[in-house]
């Protein structure tokens, strides 16, 4: 497959639609068959851009040229003198004053086209998941050999640390800071667990790597183990993952065999042994510390920090949790550098992300992208546009543990800086795009649902509010809530946040935040009118509990 | 040491004090429900929440330790929102409807932190999901409705208690409170220790005999021992007009930190015995009520008159009473037999071994709460001395090892797996054979691991019961004390009652032998008298029972005195460990009866005998197996 | 000025609290004096005047859509409206049946109880108002002051109406404060 250069967009707001942008759609994409770049261009439409009287419009990026108002017949030329030849044609283009909708991104992304780039997934699909060799003669097990015979364990994460690389579980936390605090702990014993709960709805990216990949995964417990002074780890998998917890087996008993787990690996004074630890079913054991409950053989709750993990882990020993994303990251950062990594993605968050797609959009499934890639890329080039050519309403990051991001937020750069200065959050990387077919009450009513059956009880805020904040919504989506209603919602949310014990009571709070700050007129309407706007809620009157 | 600074106040404490104790300890007043003083931090019920600058959210004072500089706020207008908040939600989860509740008004925790934040009605309602009553146990009723699911009920069953009843089962807002794995309570593994039940915050878990039978408001405390065994927990007797409602652990007590057994804490309150209420004399063969001046003046005849008299006593009683009796009987009417109703059995050869080394060898109970290994020597602490169990048994998941040598069927047993089965009378033989274990080995694997557990063990506890003293001579206690002085381990004998410490400081225990005897003076107090005692009594001739309950022994009895019994009257008690407590008086004795000291005074009276007043001092006489520690 | 007005209701209750109002004894002549006391269940004036009234009361719990019409009508014509006791603060006792379903607690009344002859029958007639969960009055309609208590105290509903008669909002906190 070649790597798509250029993404084109249609404007396809209620006035470009009268002027004929659909004929100009189906135009661009007959002419971009015809010149044979159908797998170098990617084309959509889009709702959010217009400018009155120069509609329809033709975006091209990353060159960010606007062109309008384009008729059928001006397609041609564009594509064969502009997409084929490269050179702007400057007789059509507009300049980006007076554009209606959020076109900051053209001129600030010019000429950053995100391509994929493959550091996590490397070798999904490429060697043999099964064959230790095949991952060896794939470089596998050269990050280690560095490791142990030319890096001091500080070394080690002096090079984490530089390189920049954060945690890929959803919080962003520097993974070189947290070895550090490891390594730094007291302790004799200490423990690395590589986290592979991967319990997100929607979310498949770390199941892709321990299946297509799983030497990776133990190559880099193995240098984080060397790094922080532990000897003994624990790959704590999602209990449904059947074929990962197979292949992790064959990998761990494979890479045992060849003296790279054990006692004096590469003949030097370090030991490390790995077992594999199958979670039950809990959501909730992703988090860190109810991980570890879960393995000491307790209810999978999560502790009261401090102490953190990296103090006082598994069976209070200190302990490094690392993400099976994060970890996949390392094997490639000691191969290839600190500066290479930091060359990747944005300047506060290095490196790639590894992205599940799914929802109302042609294509969905995972990808590797550099970090700072914008949603609206994201759909028109990997998702290939919203499927029918409908309107992109929202998107849910993070499976249901990040936030609700409106289209008005589709320009901002997906890093956790970004993010988190845009008041949402990333998450563990899952992308839910939805059309205008779905209703946010019902959305929120579905994820708030999810939270309360995972809540597992042990803090207050979290075991009571999500279900009544879910009766609320269900009350809500049968036309018989309150104004009133929606002052309860949004102090549960803040309430969440602030007292919850771990990220599952916090992040159900921000759905419910979410969708009042950017859909309340929507809500209203199932309140004061009575109305689903999106015709999903069952609006019935009646109470159901 | 630590210092920060508390809303304005610096605070220094020592490093590894959480904010909430800082707090505390400054009189900032910081209102919690899943926390509890004797269980550790847990964090779940987010009510102790405070403003810690700079931290993004609000922070649980009850987990979080308290770091230099930190700086805490109690009181902003964000922290009492969230307060407000954490309550609404709590009371919008099950039933918390007040309105027929039985600890309402002052009994619930949850209740009164409302109050606290002037709620006046709360902003959710709950989804009105019905949920479980269990009322299977002969004395706790689990209402899983009033349940606000702190778990402090399965923490203390776990971490005070060690009988891991209690657990949850489900997650999030269906979790249950359950006993083993869902079974009635009373089916349960349950041991009644009730511990759940004075610890739970709500009405999610009472007890049948106080519901509705007085509420703080209303009722009476009287913190003293517990006279049930010789322990010696503190526990608090609750009255109201002159009844008791409720018998409950003093969470402050030094040893039991609020611990009781069914024994202290449930069984008082069932007692249904018929009680006397006034002085009876056998005319015509039947027992009729009489005077006091009557009764005592029959009885004093019978002391002064007949030949060969015996006196016994129960060591139920408070130690001035014993020691009066002593005096009485002993010192001044000289009896031919004064002795106790145990004879000495649990002390005796004990007492005798301090007495000829000069010193005492047994060491406090509080050793047994961060003991690495205990042996335990014909004793079942399971079904006795539970509270000294407890200590033992929630020590067993921290690695605590437990050795148990008994020639019965020992419940403490079933908690481990090194049990050495004993042949009674032949402790001397064990001791020697797991002497000989040290020095040259043993074929017997069992005492192999015993030796092995009891060498690595830096604090090791021997607890040895009755049937271990009953039976040791010289040379078993001999024994012991060679091996607790090889490995280094403090030494605890178990003594049957409340008061068999007194009973072994005044040498109360001679033999229980009335052949020659046609007078006996028995001074049961509210015990029941044996089989054994009332076969006894046959060949006796005349009886002075002084006795608070009819039973077997009045009817054979010529003469009863009634007396109070336990919770009316004060007095001082040695525990098994020595230490010399009191006993409250809670309830008023009926009219016309008298306690027991009164009794002997008046009995004193009669005979015209100047008794010795100084107790202390007779206790004091003799060396004591455990030094003597008065409160 | 003449003097404000005061009306009063019950839902579904006991009546219990208005007995406590009148365990205020002759403290009532000392509340005539502030208020003009207009339609109360135990005076002859059934609904509140159309005018409106300064405080309207309620006491109980919403179990109806008669108790809903009442409670609005309430709400509509008072200034103040005040939650008197646990049924109209909480739902109450009445609210208890809400955990078994109002099919059951009918069942039990009208057929199962031990008083009832063999054919106990549950009432249906399209004139009786249609039963729904039971409600806290603020579930209805806004509540200004909540007076919780089964029933209030009487000196704790004085001191409330006088409170209110004078145009103070009164504070219903520390020993003013229960809920049994």
């Amino acid at each position: 497959m070649k790597s798509t250069r250029s993404m084109v967009l249609v404007s396809a707001d209620p006035e470009s639609m009268d002027r004929g942008a659909l004929d100009v759609f189906t135009e661009l994409q007959k002419q971009i068959i015809e010149f044979g770049l159908e797998e170098e261009i990617a084309l959509s439409m889009v709702n959010d851009i217009s400018k009155p009287g120069f509609v329809p419009l033709v975006l091209v990026y990353p060159d960010a040229v606007i062109y309008g108002p384009i008729k059928p017949g001006d397609v041609h030329q564009i594509v064969e003198e502009h997409l084929y030849k490269g050179r702007v044609v400057e007789e059509k283009q507009i300049s980006p004053y007076n554009l209606s909708g959020r076109i900051a991104w053209l001129s600030a992304r010019k000429g950053t086209l995100p391509a994929e780039n493959r550091i996590v997934l490397k070798n999904v699909g490429v060697i043999d998941p099964e064959d230790i060799s095949d991952y060896i003669i794939h470089d596998g097990y050269q990050a280690l050999g560095t490791v142990l015979n030319d890096l001091t364990p500080e070394e080690t994460i002096a090079l984490i640390k530089k390189s920049g690389l954060r945690g890929r579980g959803g919080a962003g936390f520097p993974t070189g800071l947290k070895w550090q605090f490891v390594n730094t702990a007291k302790g004799e014993k200490k423990y690395v667990i590589c986290n592979a709960d991967e319990s997100e709805p929607g979310t498949f990216k770390d199941r892709l790597v321990l299946e297509g990949d799983p030497h990776a995964i133990i190559e880099a417990m193995l240098i984080s183990a060397y790094a922080v002074g532990a000897d003994e780890g624990i790959v704590y998998i999602r209990g449904e993952y059947g074929l990962a917890i197979s292949r992790i087996k064959i990998a761990i008993e494979q890479a045992r065999n060849f003296g790279l787990l054990g006692k004096n690996i590469f003949d030097t004074a370090f030991n490390f042994d790995l077992h594999i630890h199958a979670g039950a079913g809990a959501y909730i054991c992703g988090e860190e510390t109810a991980l570890i409950e879960s393995i000491e053989g307790n209810r999978g709750e999560p502790r009261s920090r401090p102490p953190y993990p990296t103090t006082a882990g598994l069976w209070q020993k200190p302990t490094l949790v690392n993400n099976v994303e994060t970890l996949a990251n390392i094997p490639a950062i000691i191969r290839n550098g600190a500066e290479w990594f930091q060359s990747i993605g944005t300047d506060s968050s290095p490196g790639t992300k590894v992205f599940t797609i799914l929802g109302n959009v042609n294509v969905t499934g995972l990808i590797e992208v550099p970090m700072g890639i914008t949603l609206r890329e994201v759909i028109s080039i990997y998702a290939k546009g919203m499927k029918n050519g409908a309107n992109f309403k929202l998107a849910q990051t993070g499976g249901s543990s990040g936030s609700i991001i409106p289209s008005s937020l589709q320009d901002i750069p997906m890093d956790f800086d970004s993010y988190k200065k845009a008041g949402v959050s990333l998450g563990s990387g899952a992308l839910l795009i939805a059309n205008d077919e779905v209703c946010v009450v019902d959305l929120v009513k579905v994820l708030l649902n999810f939270f309360r059956n995972e809540s597992c009880g042990k803090c207050y805020p979290c075991r009571i509010a999500t279900p009544r904040a879910y009766e609320i919504l269900t009350n809500i989506s049968e036309g018989i809530g309150t104004m009133h209603d929606l002052d309860i919602l949004l102090t549960m949310s803040k309430h969440l946040v602030e007292l919850s014990l771990c990220g599952l009571g916090q992040t159900a709070g921000s759905p419910l935040k979410d969708f009042l700050t950017h859909f309340r007129a929507e809500v209203e309407a199932h309140i004061k009118l009575k109305v689903c706007p999106a015709g999903v809620c069952p609006m019935s009157g009646r109470r159901t509990y | 040491m630590i210092k920060l600074t508390i809303d304005g106040k610096n605070i220094e404490v020592q490093e590894g004090t959480t904010v909430l104790k800082a707090a505390e300890a400054t009189g900032i007043y910081i209102p919690t429900l899943c926390s509890h003083p004797q269980l550790t931090p847990y964090g779940g019920c987010r009510l102790c929440m405070v403003e810690v600058e700079g931290a993004p959210t609000l922070q649980p004072s009850c987990t979080l330790p308290a770091v230099n500089g930190m700086v805490v706020k109690t009181n902003t207008e964000k922290v009492m929102k969230a307060r407000k908040f954490v309550l609404t939600l709590i009371f919008s989860e099950r039933n918390h409807f007040c309105m027929y509740c039985p600890v309402s008004d002052g009994d619930c925790e949850l209740q009164n932190r409302a109050y606290d934040e002037d709620m006046t009605h709360w902003d959710l309602q709950p989804n009105w999901q019905p949920f479980n009553v269990d009322a299977s146990h002969p004395y706790i009723i689990l209402d899983n409705n009033r349940c606000i699911l702190c778990r402090r009920c399965v923490r203390a069953c776990d971490e005070l208690v060690g009988n891991y009843t209690l657990g949850f089962e489900e997650r999030g807002a269906d979790s249950l409170l359950v006993a083993d794995y869902n079974v009635p309570l009373g089916e349960s593994s349950c041991i009644s220790c009730g511990t759940c039940v004075q610890i739970c915050p709500t009405g999610a878990l009472i007890d049948r005999q106080s519901a509705y039978q007085g509420k703080e408001t209303e009722v009476e405390h009287h913190i003293g021992v517990c006279v049930e065994c010789p322990v010696g927990c503190q526990r608090d007797v609750l009255t109201r007009d002159n009844r008791l409602v409720r018998i409950e652990g003093d969470w402050d007590a030094p040893l039991n930190h609020g611990l009781l057994c069914e024994k202290g804490r449930f069984l008082p309150l069932e007692d249904d015995r018929d009680r006397i209420l006034t002085p009876l004399i056998r005319k015509d063969g039947s027992l009729k009520a009489t005077t006091w001046e009557e009764a005592l003046k029959v009885a004093a005849e019978s002391f002064n008159n007949e030949k060969g008299l015996a006196a016994i006593t129960s060591t139920r009683l408070p130690a001035e009473d014993m020691a009066l009796f002593k005096s009485i009987f002993g010192d001044n009417l000289k009896a031919d037999l004064v002795t106790t109703l145990e004879e000495g059995k649990p002390t005796s050869s004990l007492a005798k071994m301090a007495e000829k080394l000069g010193k005492s060898f047994e060491t406090s109970l509080e050793s047994l709460k961060d003991t690495d290994a205990v042996l335990s020597l014909e004793l079942d602490l399971v079904d006795d001395y539970q509270v000294a169990g407890f200590f033992i048994k929630r020590q067993l998941m921290n690695g605590t090892k437990l050795i148990v040598a008994d020639s019965k069927d020992n419940k403490l047993a079933e908690a481990t797996t090194m049990r050495f089965p004993l042949t009674s009378g032949e402790e001397a033989d064990f001791l020697t054979q797991l002497l000989d274990a040290f020095e040259n080995s043993s074929e017997n694997p069992a005492l192999i691991e015993i030796v092995n557990v009891l060498k690595e063990s830096e604090k090791a506890c021997i607890v040895y019961g009755e049937a271990f003293a009953a039976n040791a001579d010289e040379t078993a206690i001999t024994l012991l004390l060679n091996l607790a002085e090889k490995i280094n381990a403090r030494l605890i004998g178990v003594k049957g009652n409340a008061n068999s410490m007194t009973a072994a400081q005044l040498e109360l225990e001679a033999p229980i032998n009335v052949e020659e005897c046609q007078a006996a003076f028995i001074l049961l107090g509210d015990e029941d008298p044996s089989q054994k005692l009332v076969k006894t009594l046959e060949e006796v001739p005349f009886v002075v029972a002084q006795t608070t309950y009819r039973s077997q022994l009045t009817g054979k009895a010529d003469v009863v005195l009634p007396v109070a019994m336990w919770a009316e009257q004060s007095g001082t008690y040695l525990s098994l460990d020595g230490k010399m407590q009191k006993a409250i008086k809670s309830l008023d004795a009926p009219e016309g009866v008298l306690t027991s000291r009164e009794v002997l005074q008046k009995i004193a009276k009669s005979l015209s005998i100047e008794p010795n007043m100084d107790w202390k001092a007779s206790l004091m006489k003799r060396m004591p197996t455990v030094q003597i520690q008065e409160a | 000025m003449s003097k404000p007005t005061v009306a009063s209701d019950w839902l579904c209750g006991c009546a219990g609290c208005h007995m406590s109002l009148l365990d205020i004894d002759e403290r009532i002549l000392q509340l005539v004096e502030l208020v003009d006391l207009r339609a109360t269940p135990i005076t002859d004036l059934k609904e509140p005047d159309k005018e409106g009234v300064t405080v309207g009361i309620l006491e109980g719990g919403i179990n109806n859509t008669a108790n809903e019409e009442v409670a609005k009508r309430m709400r509509e014509r008072c200034k103040i409206l005040v939650a008197l006791g646990d049924c109209a603060v909480f739902g109450g006792v009445p609210a208890m049946r809400n955990f078994f379903g109002a099919e059951s607690a009918l069942k039990r009344a009208y057929i199962e109880a031990e008083s009832n002859d063999t054919e106990g029958k549950i009432p249906s007639s399209p004139e009786l108002a249609e039963m729904t969960r039971v409600h806290a009055l603020h579930e209805v309609v806004p509540v200004d002051l909540f007076i919780p208590g089964c029933p209030p105290n009487a000196d704790v509903i004085f001191y409330a109406l006088s409170e209110l008669a004078q145009g103070r909002i009164p504070e219903i906190k520390d020993d003013k404060l229960h809920w049994h």
